[in-house]
């Protein structure tokens, strides 16, 4: 729900409820005031025919009264209670209507004789001003209630603009794209401090985005060059005569450390580069003829290992970049030969909706939850336990998703587009 | 060859050096930007291994440059930068290859023998190597004008011995040249073993004599003998 329209509608509803409940008290406190005001009218007839009678000892005649209707009736004198009020109807005789009216009733004693007096006043007016009053109201809750509907609708919809501008800048917002954000100017203080917000906040993330870039590329430099001086050393170390196989054997070793560690650098660093979407080019990529060629790369290791492959392969196009789809099908493939038994088997499949790869290996299922984790490697795993890791992230960065199972002595990975 | 090495850190530098000089290659060194500009407007090089990040400068300037000045020397990019861009930037400026840092002297050597052979004026392809004649182009190798019928990965790997004659080559350079770093292999690099049996037999049989001799169990080396 916007916050417009919730708060016009808790506005609009609580102006009612106020609105309507002032309505009631209003109806009632002026009904209140006016038969208030009619009973005291009444008692000052009473007053008038209770004087009348102790003048001249009589009644006075019912029908000399213009603006009310006065009766009496003969009563045992035990039957007299007091003075009461009440509704009634009046009769006007000259429009010969029935109204509401309003009577006093009291006992008078005249003569020794007990009268019971009835005078009844019309109660029309006061009840058509109750009415017009009502009606006035109602208007002006109805007038009230539009105007703030309108005025929330229309002033708060530009009110809100510079909001809804600002949000729509966020959300085209993106790292490595040059565009910077732009504000509306605004007079609300509010949106001034958004927007400042936001522009400052785009610019830090920028600005440590950039710092990161440059870390990462020195971070590389800087341990790649040792690395680089070891190897060199190494290279140039084995030109000098005369080495033992016992020598040359721990001069190896040396030359798988420095190899695992620069391909344990690069993969980092390749990892964090996917994370931070910094590599772009993404280009549609013909996965067919594309594992066909990265099996026929490996084709010397597979035989060597013993593997048989065998492919069910139809063509499908997925919009990547060639050097991070490069990177995936070597992963898969050198995982599932690594991995694999001897002699073993791997299956590849591949059709519109995904990618499987199948391979023999250990029959155990992998910690499902942790297989694509960093550093996770079996016992007996001589990887850098990355693999998997930058398979997967390369597969989310495109919106892929990789799951692994594993079933009938096959652990199976597959990629669903 | 006359070489010239612009790369700022010194250990490399002498390592290169001393393996390239090894071959009677001239190799000059320039060890920041200016110096760098400075020798490449005043000479020519048969090639330039030029690392991107020096003191003074950006290396890409170096290949503008050459570029603006029509120069026609081969350049062998090498970094530590692993990135796309960089690869894809340093060849559009004109440089011949790129090779990132760390990376064995034999895959150096290699890399810069085949810059220089395509580069060559006089359009020679071939190597030659006592009773062995590798055309480049053809992909065809003859001994004693029989000709050898080798699988590609045989063939490269006869090229890059050549290219590194009297040279320990390891196993693990051979590997990374034949199938490329970014398959990420194990460390058994046994199966090598294979590819080198196999072109030494094929050599053996066509009446080569045997250049190619196992070093300590780490690599080979391909000598006269």
């Amino acid at each position: 729900m916007k916050l417009s329209s919730r708060y016009n509608r808790v506005n609009i509803l609580v102006s009612l409820l106020v609105l309507l409940s002032t309505g009631v008290i209003y109806y009632v406190v002026i009904h209140f005031i006016l038969t208030e005001k009619l009973d005291r009218d009444l008692r000052i007839e009473e007053e008038e025919i209770r004087a009348y009678a102790e003048k001249y000892h009589k009644l006075p005649l019912a029908g000399d009264f213009h603006d009310q209707k006065v009766s009496y009736r003969l009563v045992n004198p035990s039957d007299t209670t007091g003075r009461s009020f009440g509704n009634s109807v009046y009769l006007n005789e000259k429009e010969h209507e029935k109204e509401p009216g309003r009577s006093l009733t009291t006992f008078m004693k005249v003569n020794d004789q007990v009268f019971e007096v009835s005078v009844t006043k019309s109660r029309l007016e006061a009840e058509d001003l109750v009415r017009i009053i009502f009606l006035i109201s109602l208007l002006i809750i109805i007038l009230l209630l539009l105007t703030l509907f309108l005025v929330n609708r229309f002033l708060l919809n530009s009110l809100w603009k510079p909001f809804y501008h600002i949000l729509d800048q966020m959300k085209a917002f993106n790292l490595t794209g040059r565009n910077e954000v732009k504000v509306e100017q605004s007079k609300i203080d509010e949106f001034v401090e958004l927007n400042q917000a936001v522009l400052l906040m785009s610019q830090r993330v920028k600005e440590d985005y950039k710092e990161l870039k440059s870390f990462t590329d020195n971070a590389a430099h800087e341990m790649m060059t040792p690395l680089a001086v070891i190897n060199s050393k190494l290279d140039t170390l084995l030109q000098t005569e005369g080495f033992s196989d016992q020598q040359g054997e721990l001069i190896e070793d040396i030359y798988m450390a420095v190899g695992r560690l620069s391909r344990l650098n690069h993969s980092l660093l390749l990892l964090a580069k996917i994370e931070n979407n910094m590599i772009k080019n993404e280009e549609p990529i013909h996965l067919k003829p594309l594992i066909e060629q990265k099996l026929r790369q490996f084709q010397e290791l597979l035989q060597s290992a013993e593997i048989m492959v065998s492919t069910q392969l139809t063509d499908k196009e997925v919009l990547m970049s060639k050097y991070l789809a490069d990177i995936l099908f070597n992963n898969l493939i050198s995982n599932a030969i690594r991995h694999n038994v001897k002699p073993g088997h791997i299956e590849v499949i591949l059709n519109a909706s995904q990618l499987v790869f199948k391979n023999t290996g250990i029959t155990m299922a992998l910690d499902g939850a942790r297989t694509f984790e960093r550093f996770n490697k079996t016992a007996s795993s001589d990887g850098l336990g990355l693999g998997l890791a930058i398979s997967r992230q390369i597969c989310n960065l495109y919106g892929f998703s990789m799951t692994y199972a594993y079933g009938a002595g096959q652990h199976t990975f597959t990629i669903s587009f | 060859m006359k070489l010239l090495l612009i790369e700022d850190e010194q250990s490399l530098r002498e390592s290169i050096l001393t393996y390239f000089s090894a071959e009677g290659n001239i190799c000059e060194l320039a060890v920041d930007f200016q110096s760098a500009m400075e020798k490449i407007s005043l000479y020519q090089y048969d090639c330039i291994l030029l690392d991107l990040t020096l003191p003074g400068g950006e290396g890409m300037e170096i290949l503008r440059a050459l570029k603006k000045l029509n120069k026609k020397d081969g350049v062998l990019i090498i970094s530590a930068r692993h990135s796309l861009d960089d690869k894809v930037d340093g060849l559009n400026l004109g440089a011949d290859d790129y090779l990132v840092k760390p990376f064995h002297l034999s895959e150096l050597q290699a890399r810069v023998t085949a810059i220089v052979r395509r580069k060559s004026f006089d359009g020679n392809s071939t190597i030659i190597f006592n009773e062995i004649s590798i055309d480049t182009i053809a992909m065809k190798v003859t001994v004693k004008d029989r000709m050898l019928n080798l699988t590609k990965k045989e063939f490269d790997l006869l090229v890059y011995f050549t290219a590194n004659q009297r040279k320990v080559v390891t196993k693990n350079a051979i590997a990374e040249h034949l199938w490329g770093d970014e398959i990420d292999l194990s460390d058994d690099f046994d199966f090598i073993y294979t590819h080198i049996k196999n072109l030494r037999k094929k050599l053996v049989e066509a009446g080569c004599k045997d250049y190619i001799k196992s070093m300590y169990g780490v690599g080979y080396k391909f000598e006269n003998i």
